[in-house]
């Protein structure tokens, strides 16, 4: 099991250095002068020669290479072009503001669409059944940044229930750090892109489980447990759903790929102050180092978040040893 | 390639067996029906501004009989705006589904049957790419290469034939197993031959689940990247409708406006979907239920 | 004349990690194997499963490389054959596999899978290829050929796919034919319709028949001599008549008991069948 860890990480490493090299090589194709990823052209033409030799960017190409990998590992993404701060600083706590809004609404969807779809499934057809087919379907190919938008015009405008967007209130500070997010005012903010976001999410395990479910209630094993004498509820959750749950488990970094796309759409259109939003904005703005520690860290995630998916994965299902 | 052509018309029998496949194929046609004919369904140039009798611009009109869904921002009829709208959906999705279905399928057939280093070699390619997330990737390489439907073609190809080249190679793993694969071996057929005139026919309908799918995903991607305001600037697209809505802060005095682009995206996805997995259930026995 | 010298083949489980804990033993499939089949003449290879016998066969055509030992086709080494000239060596020898379901391409008509072989052999010319097909579904059994012609394999049942399988098999004229169990997987029915088949095919076309079968049955009615493997090994060799009617080794004469017969007094002699 150790030697299965350490073989992962080892290729998720190789994995993100692929990518940041691949990165390297893409801002390097752009017309006109390759310096223009790294050094802002709004500068002056002198600021910009005494960077460039700062930067060594009049040094060749593979040792430009050799100390882009090694800023890389030290998370030395350079500096922005519109602050002029280090991109490191700008996107940390962007990172947080996205997972805070990514995780739980993942989490939390595929629990309940797992709950639903299993519940659906066991009942078997009826008007439940269709109604919920139906919705799960059109829910799920609706893009879910005009769900957003939908929503906020609801349940924000009409209604007047939520906030329009951003993470709180114009004027306040966020408190620093985790504690930040226990605010009333923040979590009144996180509460309908969380919605959104949730339900959107819900469909694919929903339809997922009920379809798994429906394959796994034919099989012998569960008529066997019920002539065990085992209560319908006990069938229900300990045989069926154990079993119906591993397609969801195989299916999770899929899911989470959808969750990363999907952040950079949702934050947008909630204004939330995300990795998505600083992505989008600095590539509206061409700034391109924050674009670059933007994707490596998107990547990052959805990396880390398959590996800790085959985990789950691989205690779910006992057939499956990892060597 | 007769098992292709076998492969559609089989395709085209099982999705108009049931009624909801009926429904859904027909909604499918009838959006590429109107990709090819908007110029003539449309009843005004979709960049054409309107003026009110005042001589005045017609902003965010309510629909009305000239109008059927009102006007944007700078005065363009809407509606027709929307009918132009399916042409890049189709377009790119077309592309991109059958592109990236093609070279899954490829590295697939070529990673299972030959298997060994070169399997390794592939799938471990095939896990990188896994890992790269699609969309700000996508967003990148717009910002590289310029925001037209060329590098948005490309960069979504790209990535997405990743998915299909696994399920390629897990059905060629088991097909290879199979007697008839040992029966053409002693004809002396070559590897190559082998693999394409007696595997590849096989994974055809797979493949062509895969598509509908990437189908599906593709036109969302594609209207995500016009919403977020990187889609080529001369086509007017679902996603760059809500765009323009979205920027000019007044899409929410205007539900005519913004509802009616991402109603025709669930509507064409949601067919896109269905067709795909009408198909699936046939030609994939596994899945049972309704 | 087919010649196997000293065939063996064996497997190596692929590589454990370094603690080797899982490192298996090497499996010793087929085993110092040795016979020889003269044209118009049917050697039988009997044994349950596991005993080599198909390793045994996909060796005798080439499917899979001997460990040592060599296969001689008409004096020449078979693997220098094959090394040489692929097509030339398919020409010669020919398999029919045991499952009649998937030894036939399902995305192939009847048409289809009878002409492959020839196809990626090189030839071509459709009209001509179609009156071969039919010369061979004729001559298999498969009468009127016409009405087979466009017919799709799904539709036809388990003894027509075999007859359709043996077809292709002989479209190439080999000298040489290995069926590897092609009655197991059919209707005991059926079954004697196969083997009299071969038998009239090995008559007419002075065929060389290599038959592999767990089977004792039909053992007597086809097959001029007979070999019975144990674990790999050829455990006993000889004339049918002489090894079913006086096995000299035990588990030949275990392999007999245990076969069922409806006359209690010749019970564990294999009988000749009523319909030879």
């Amino acid at each position: 099991m150790i030697g299965f860890i350490l073989r992962r990480l080892w290729f998720m490493a190789i994995t993100l250095f692929v990518m940041a090299s691949v990165m390297f090589l893409l801002f390097r194709l752009l017309p006109g002068d390759p310096t223009a990823t790294v050094i802002s052209s709004a500068l002056h033409p002198d600021a910009q020669a005494a960077l460039r030799a700062s930067f060594g960017l009049d040094k060749p190409l593979w040792q430009q290479y050799l100390s882009y990998v090694a800023n890389m590992a030290r998370l030395d993404f350079g500096f922005s072009f519109q602050t002029s701060r280090p991109v490191a600083e700008m996107v940390g706590g962007r990172l947080l503001n996205t997972l805070v809004l990514l995780l739980p609404s993942l989490l939390a969807a595929y629990l309940v669409g797992a709950l639903i779809g299993a519940f659906i499934a066991w009942r078997r057809g009826g008007f439940l059944d269709t109604v919920s087919v139906v919705l799960a379907t059109a829910l799920q190919s609706a893009p879910v940044f005009w769900i957003g938008m939908m929503a906020i015009l609801f349940f924000s405008l009409k209604l007047d229930l939520f906030p329009v967007g951003h993470i709180i209130t114009p004027g306040r500070e966020m408190a620093p750090g985790l504690a930040g997010y226990f605010d009333a005012d923040v979590l009144h903010h996180l509460a309908l892109p969380f919605l959104v976001t949730f339900s959107y999410q819900l469909c694919f395990p929903l339809l997922l489980m009920r379809t798994s479910m429906l394959s796994t209630i034919g099989e012998d094993f569960i008529d066997l447990a019920r002539m065990k004498g085992l209560s319908e509820r006990k069938v229900l959750l300990r045989h069926a759903m154990r079993n119906a749950l591993l397609p969801l488990a195989t299916t999770l970094p899929m899911l989470l790929g959808w969750a990363v796309a999907g952040s950079v759409v949702i934050e947008t259109v909630f204004s939330w102050p995300g990795l998505g939003q600083l992505m989008v904005s600095a590539v509206e703005r061409n700034d391109y180092p924050v674009v670059q520690a933007c994707f490596l860290l998107s990547a990052f995630l959805t990396v880390m978040g398959t590996f800790v998916a085959d985990l789950l994965y691989g205690l779910l299902d006992p057939r499956i040893v990892y060597e | 390639m007769r098992a292709v052509f076998s492969a559609i018309v089989q395709f085209l029998r099982v999705v108009t067996a049931t009624p909801i496949g009926r429904v859904a194929m027909g909604i499918c046609v009838a959006c590429a029906l109107l990709a090819l004919f908007a110029p003539w369904v449309a009843p005004f140039d979709p960049t054409l501004k309107h003026y009110d009798s005042a001589g005045k611009l017609l902003r965010i009109a309510d629909p009305s009989f000239k109008h059927w869904l009102g006007t944007t921002s700078l005065g363009r009829d809407v509606f027709s705006q929307m009918i132009w709208g399916v042409r890049p959906a189709m377009l790119v999705g077309l592309v991109v589904a059958f592109g990236s279905a093609v070279i899954g399928a490829n590295i697939g057939l070529l990673a299972g049957y030959f298997g060994g280093r070169s399997d390794n070699l592939l799938m471990r390619f095939t896990d990188i790419v896994m890992g790269v997330p699609f969309l700000p990737f996508v967003i990148v390489m717009l910002s590289v290469f310029g925001k037209d439907l060329g590098s948005l073609m490309l960069a979504m190809t790209l990535i997405m034939w990743r998915a299909s080249a696994r399920i390629v190679r897990a059905q060629v793993l088991s097909l290879k197993q199979m007697p008839f694969v040992a029966a053409a071996r002693i004809t002396g057929a070559s590897d190559l031959a082998i693999l394409y005139r007696e595997i590849a026919p096989n994974i055809v309908p797979l493949a062509m689940v895969n598509m509908a799918f990437a189908l599906a995903w593709a036109i969302t991607t594609e209207a995500s990247i016009g919403f977020l305001g990187f889609g080529d600037p001369n086509v007017i697209s679902w996603g760059s409708i809500i765009y323009d809505a979205f920027a000019s802060q007044a899409m929410y005095r205007a539900p005519w406006w913004v509802a009616p682009p991402g109603v025709a995206i669930m509507v064409l996805v949601s067919a896109v979907y269905l067709v795909g997995r009408e198909y699936e259930r046939v030609i994939n026995p596994r899945l049972a239920g309704p | 004349m087919l010649e196997a010298i000293r065939l063996c083949k064996t497997y190596h489980s692929p590589a454990g990690f370094v603690l080797a804990r899982n490192r298996a033993a090497p499996v010793l499939a087929v085993r110092d194997a040795s016979f020889s089949v003269a044209p118009g003449k049917v050697l039988g290879i009997i044994g349950q499963s596991g005993s080599g016998k198909s390793t045994l066969g996909r060796l005798l055509v080439g499917l899979e490389p001997a460990s040592s030992g060599q296969v001689k086709i008409d004096g020449q080494d078979a693997a220098a054959l094959l090394a040489a000239d692929r097509k030339a060596f398919y020409r010669r020898v020919q398999m029919v596999f045991q499952d009649p379901y998937g030894s036939i391409n399902p995305q192939h008509d009847v048409l289809e899978t009878v002409t492959r072989p020839l196809r990626y052999q090189g030839e071509s010319g459709d009209a001509r290829l179609r009156q071969r097909a039919i010369e061979m579904l004729d001559r298999v059994g498969l009468r009127p050929a016409q009405r087979y012609l466009e017919t799709h394999p799904h539709r036809l049942s388990g003894g027509q796919r075999q007859r359709l399988c043996i077809a292709r098999a002989i479209i190439m004229e080999p000298r040489y034919l290995v069926a590897d169990e092609p009655i197991s997987m059919l209707d005991v029915s059926i079954k004697w319709d196969i083997i009299r088949l071969l038998k009239r095919l090995v008559n007419e076309q002075a065929l060389a028949l290599v038959y592999i079968t767990h089977d004792l049955a039909t053992v007597r009615t086809l097959c001029d001599e007979v070999a019975i493997m144990l674990a790999g090994e050829i455990v006993e060799f000889g004339p049918v008549d002489t090894v079913l009617d006086a096995p000299r080794h035990a588990y030949t004469q275990a392999l007999i008991a245990a076969c069922p017969s409806a006359d209690p007094a010749r019970r564990g002699a294999p009988e000749r069948a009523a319909r030879a």
